[in-house]
């Protein structure tokens, strides 16, 4: 159904330690939008994406009508662990142990996708020796390997230089354009809102703004936002 | 020298010593590059340490053959130490700290209180040369058993061993993925102490992979690298133990850390590019 939500939060709660992390959060995201989810540090949103994932206990209902890919954030790795990108990427797309080889069906598919987010030089390039920009492509690519709906990327600018950025950002646009799925952009500062943003939601443990991103960027929101969270708490948008 | 190793060949008894050593070595071989990737060496030498507990455990039981109450000891330490990383918020360290100390001494009072220092240095540093059919059909069992899981598993071990968020985001069940791997290491470990030894066999299941990962440039290297040098350092000590007159399982390790230097030497000429982040 064309007008069923990609993804339903209804009273969403997370706690760990006795505090809420995540309070009672409800929104729909509907199909092929770009969305980009903002809120200050520590304000729950990588807490909330586990939970959209399943990987954390929570309260409420999650509902997810399709696929999911996820790029974490900023990747933490052992860089000195001989294996190159095409290895990396073959992990999940081969039941073969990939120290017998690569298959030559995936290697196919691993430069299909490799290509599709520009990284097709990457291929034999070793995982530990990526730029943080790069490193960002190649996990975009592993997370499009499903042909995901629903597409998460946590701080997604962190690590990659302001060019690399952009171009990473035309990316994801192009994918959300081409395939119909909706890309939710996680960031605690602004600059993941570009004029290509549809959608903007922000969080503090609770819902704090929801909406189109023409309505919410106007000067002086971008001016509150900036300003200092307080202005953030302020705005109840409940839908 | 051609000898020493012919004899290998054509002496009945001395054949299952041979493949013994192989299947050591194939099986360490194979696991070396796990072991170091998910960074589980503390552990696995923890889990080597607690056998000598059940060797003696096992002559209480007046058990003629200890190697029962040997592997079970050893799974039960690994299974143990897993559980209690869950429960406490001690390092991992701390706790393979304690329970290698502990167990090995328990194990050693308790050894002593039976056997005084009987065939004490053969458990500590193997004794190949005692080893028979019954010896090799166990590490045989070894070998399979480390080569089936590597077939089935490596690539979500691989995964796993690159980042758990990752892995966890790919519905991978990290949990029970490292769990098996314990238990695998816990079984490993203690079915090859009798031949090489429990204060040896943990540098079998390091030095390979370190070794290889030194100049490796991709994971399906990395493994061959690992099996090479398990082997070619198992038969190298084997026979250069034999031919003059030294302990087999430290000659194997020696060989093995020289192949690791060999390797750090090489390392700047032919290894990887690492990015500094």
């Amino acid at each position: 159904m064309a007008t069923e939500p990609l993804l339903t939060l209804e009273h969403v709660s997370v706690s760990a330690g006795g505090r809420k992390l995540v309070d009672n959060v409800s929104f729909e995201l509907p199909r092929g939008k770009l969305i980009a989810l903002i809120g200050p540090n520590g304000a729950g949103k990588t807490t909330l994406l586990r939970a959209i994932l399943g990987l954390m206990k929570h309260e409420g209902r999650v509902q997810i009508n399709g696929r999911i890919g996820y790029v974490p954030q900023r990747l933490q790795y052992d860089r000195t662990l001989p294996m190159n990108v095409m290895e990396f990427m073959a992990l999940t797309l081969q039941k073969r142990p990939v120290a017998f080889g690569v298959a030559s069906r995936v290697k196919r598919r691993v430069l299909e996708l490799l290509d599709a987010v520009g990284a097709k030089k990457l291929a034999r390039a070793h995982l530990g020796g990526l730029s943080g920009g790069e490193l960002q492509r190649v996990m975009l690519a592993s997370a499009l390997q499903d042909q995901p709906e629903l597409l998460l990327l946590d701080e997604p600018a962190a690590g990659v230089d302001i060019e690399g950025e952009a171009t990473f950002n035309d990316l994801i646009t192009q994918q959300v354009r081409e395939h119909n799925a909706t890309a939710v952009l996680v960031s605690h500062d602004l600059s993941v809102v570009s004029d290509l943003t549809d959608q903007v939601v922000c969080l503090n443990q609770s819902l704090k703004c929801i909406g189109d991103a023409k309505d919410l960027l106007t000067a002086e929101r971008i001016a509150e936002v900036f300003g200092g969270h307080k202005a953030v708490y302020g705005h109840h948008h409940h839908h | 020298m051609f000898d020493v190793i012919a004899n290998y060949f054509t002496n009945d008894w001395q054949l299952p010593i041979l493949l013994s050593v192989v299947c050591v070595s194939i099986a360490s071989g194979v696991l070396s590059p796990i072991v170091i990737s998910s960074r589980m060496a503390f552990f696995s030498d923890a889990v080597a340490h607690s056998t000598l507990a059940g060797v003696a455990l096992g002559l209480l039981l007046g058990l003629g053959n200890p190697v029962i109450t040997m592997v079970l000891m050893g799974v039960m330490v690994a299974l143990i130490i897993a559980s209690l990383r869950q429960f406490t918020t001690l390092a991992l360290d701390t706790l393979l700290g304690v329970a290698m100390a502990g167990s090995l001494a328990a194990g050693f009072l308790l050894y002593e209180y039976q056997k005084g220092y009987a065939d004490l240095h053969s458990y500590l540093f193997g004794q190949p040369s005692l080893l028979g059919w019954m010896d090799f059909w166990m590490v045989a069992f070894n070998a399979a058993i480390s080569l089936l899981v590597i077939m089935l598993f490596s690539n979500r071990f691989l995964l796993l061993a690159v980042s758990r968020p990752l892995a966890q985001a790919r519905r991978i069940p990290v949990a029970r993925y490292e769990f098996l791997l314990i238990v695998l290491l816990g079984l490993v470990v203690s079915l090859s102490v009798r031949a090489v030894g429990l204060l040896m066999v943990n540098a079998l299941l390091i030095v390979p992979a370190a070794a290889s990962r030194n100049v490796a440039r991709s994971v399906r290297g990395m493994f061959i690298g690992s099996i090479v040098v398990a082997v070619v350092s198992g038969l190298t000590g084997l026979f250069a133990g034999d031919f003059l007159g030294l302990a087999p399982a430290p000659a194997i390790v020696v060989t093995a850390v020289i192949c690791f230097i060999v390797s750090q030497v090489l390392r700047p000429f032919v290894g990887h590019h690492v990015a500094e982040a």
